[in-house]
């Protein structure tokens, strides 16, 4: 039983793109969109590598990140905690991934030009489900007033 | 005495619970049952027929009735093209049926590319985060964008897909494939039960086609060689069918004295010296790759350049005519010994004709129409037992092949003016 249970399956579907927090060396920190965080096995995600990043060059000198994940049906998110293990240029995962990107840019005439370079695989040190306390529907609009 | 009571009470709602969560469980396992034992049935009654449109049908509605996939579609692989066309769908309207999907492209295509099953539930998302993509390249002034996004054969607001290749010994016969408007729609549970779904029917569609083909073959047969009718079948080359013009060489021969011959023996006889002519004949056209347009009794007509063209329909039926005559006069001797008296006599023309199928429906021939299947018919009229008789036209084109003597101008019926003709002697020395 590794540290990811089926439960969170539906956030990794990408229907709700997830935020990626890395930093660099020297501290700074990043905060990006990831399309897709993939589910690899109870203890690993895979994120795409397409293009050389900001997120990419972080990874690469400090492999520590944070991905957070939303079910789309219910909302729940979830915190990874998860660390850049290796990157994959075939086998199955890379295929999975590679095939979900040929098909979603041939259908947007980028075939070609948007494509999988690799797969990193992290694995995942900790994931934690937020459980926010419920906010009452009448407190809603005074929370945003406050934003 | 209190925490006894409380205890109790604990303890009954915990059996509760639990016997809750055993009916779900035994009501969820009912509904996996009732799945395996319909995708059972699903399967002995796809692999019963060799209906093609029936298998189609029974899946289809198998995916409604059973897994509760409101959309799906099945998708064939061209025989020749690197493409697959919808051949059945439910769930979607008119248009989607008939729609042709490259290779390569969408979620199908990509499918039948890699022969790999694809589940995604965010097409929606995807498109949406590529489109952003695209317009930011596009602002760099990025090339190569091609601006054409070919639709594909869908929902109009599809977010999930679970694609199946229908694979028969890693050959690929098309895609199955299901499809909602809502996000994640399908798990890993669907994944496995379409994959026994698509191994049955893949099995299954293969058959029925196969089966379609070697029908639709031997009927293609009647009319041309067997490399030809296979030709036809994959779609390499136009259906000859469909009417068209072209300049043919046309070859018409038959049997001298075999009128009299016929009205002399009995019917029996006659069908025994006919198999043997034509069983000869038959050899011979298919070896020269002619196209037999029919035969009756003694009579045939082959003509060449269609419907696949050939560099020298003349020299092929020059060929073929004199191997023809070398064979009769073989069989010549053996009826000869049984008293019969039949020769063969050839006449062979060039000149463009209107071809195509010709007949009303239930009896479709495969015919040529023009004057150049009546000059040479005139010219097999003419020849006499063992001549082969050709037109100037034909005398042109392989006049370094073959040796004639000119027999003068023929008044032939249907014709206005006299028509020039050869004998045919013989191969040249080199040829």
């Amino acid at each position: 039983m590794g540290i990811l249970s089926d439960e969170i399956k539906p956030a990794m579907q990408g229907v709700i793109p997830s935020h990626l927090v890395t930093c660099a060396l020297d501290g700074t920190p990043n905060a990006t969109v990831v399309s897709q965080v993939y589910y690899v096995d109870s203890d690993h995600v895979a994120l795409s590598y397409q293009f050389f990043s900001k997120t990419i060059k972080n990874i690469r000198e400090n492999p520590r990140a944070l991905a957070s994940v939303i079910n789309p049906e219910t909302f729940e998110s979830w915190d990874l905690e998860i660390e850049y293990d290796h990157s994959e240029t075939s086998g199955p995962v890379f295929d999975i991934m590679d095939m979900q990107i040929e098909a979603i840019a041939s259908m947007t005439g980028m075939k070609g030009i948007f494509k999988l370079r690799a797969a990193d695989i992290y694995r995942v040190i900790s994931a934690t489900k937020n459980v926010g306390e419920r906010i009452p529907l009448s407190e809603i609009g005074s929370v945003s007033g406050t934003a | 005495m209190a925490e006894e009571k409380n205890t109790a009470v604990e303890v009954k709602q915990q059996i509760a619970e639990n016997q809750q969560i055993i009916d779900q469980l035994n009501r969820q396992l009912a509904r996996k049952n009732n799945e395996v034992r319909i995708i059972q049935q699903i399967s002995s009654e796809i692999t019963s027929t060799l209906d093609l449109d029936r298998i189609l049908e029974t899946v289809l509605s198998a995916m409604d009735r059973v897994l509760g996939f409101q959309h799906a579609m099945i998708l064939l692989k061209d025989q020749v093209a690197d493409k697959l066309k919808v051949a059945a769908g439910r769930g979607y309207d008119h248009t989607t049926i008939s729609a042709e999907v490259a290779f390569g492209h969408g979620v199908v295509g990509v499918v039948a590319e890699r022969k790999k099953m694809m589940r995604v539930g965010n097409i929606g998302a995807s498109v949406r985060y590529l489109m952003a993509v695209r317009a930011n390249l596009k602002e760099a002034s990025q090339p190569d964008l091609s601006d054409t996004t070919a639709k594909l054969p869908s929902l109009p607001n599809v977010q999930s897909q679970l694609a199946m290749p229908l694979l028969v010994k890693d050959r690929l016969i098309g895609v199955l494939v299901v499809e909602s408007a809502k996000p994640n729609a399908f798990d890993e549970l669907d994944e496995i039960l379409l994959t026994i779904v698509a191994n049955q029917a893949a099995t299954a569609i293969d058959n029925a086609r196969m089966y379609q083909m070697v029908e639709q073959l031997s009927r293609l047969k009647r009319f041309f060689s067997p490399q030809l009718a296979e030709l036809i079948l994959v779609g390499g080359t136009e259906d000859p069918l469909k009417t068209h013009r072209r300049e043919v060489t046309v070859v018409f021969l038959d049997l001298r004295g075999f009128t009299m011959f016929a009205e002399q023996v009995e019917p029996e006889e006659v069908m025994g010296v006919l198999r043997d002519y034509h069983a000869e004949m038959g050899r011979l056209i298919l070896e020269h790759e002619g196209t037999l347009e029919r035969f009756t009794g003694d009579g045939m007509m082959i003509f060449f350049n269609d419907p696949v063209p050939v560099p020298n329909p003349a020299e092929r039926a020059l060929r073929m005519a004199l191997a023809m005559r070398e064979r009769v006069q073989g069989l010549s001797k053996k009826w000869r010994k049984r008293g019969y008296d039949l020769a063969l006599g050839i006449g062979i023309a060039q000149g463009y004709a209107t071809i195509g199928a010709i007949g009303f429906e239930g009896r479709w021939d495969y015919g040529a129409i023009g004057t150049v299947t009546n000059l040479a018919a005139r010219l097999c009229g003419e020849a006499k037992g063992e001549q082969i008789l050709v037109s100037l036209r034909v005398t042109g084109e392989v006049e370094d092949l073959i040796e004639t003597e000119e027999i003068g101008s023929l008044t032939l019926k249907g014709f206005h003016k006299s028509v020039l003709a050869f004998n045919v002697l013989g191969l040249k020395a080199n040829a």
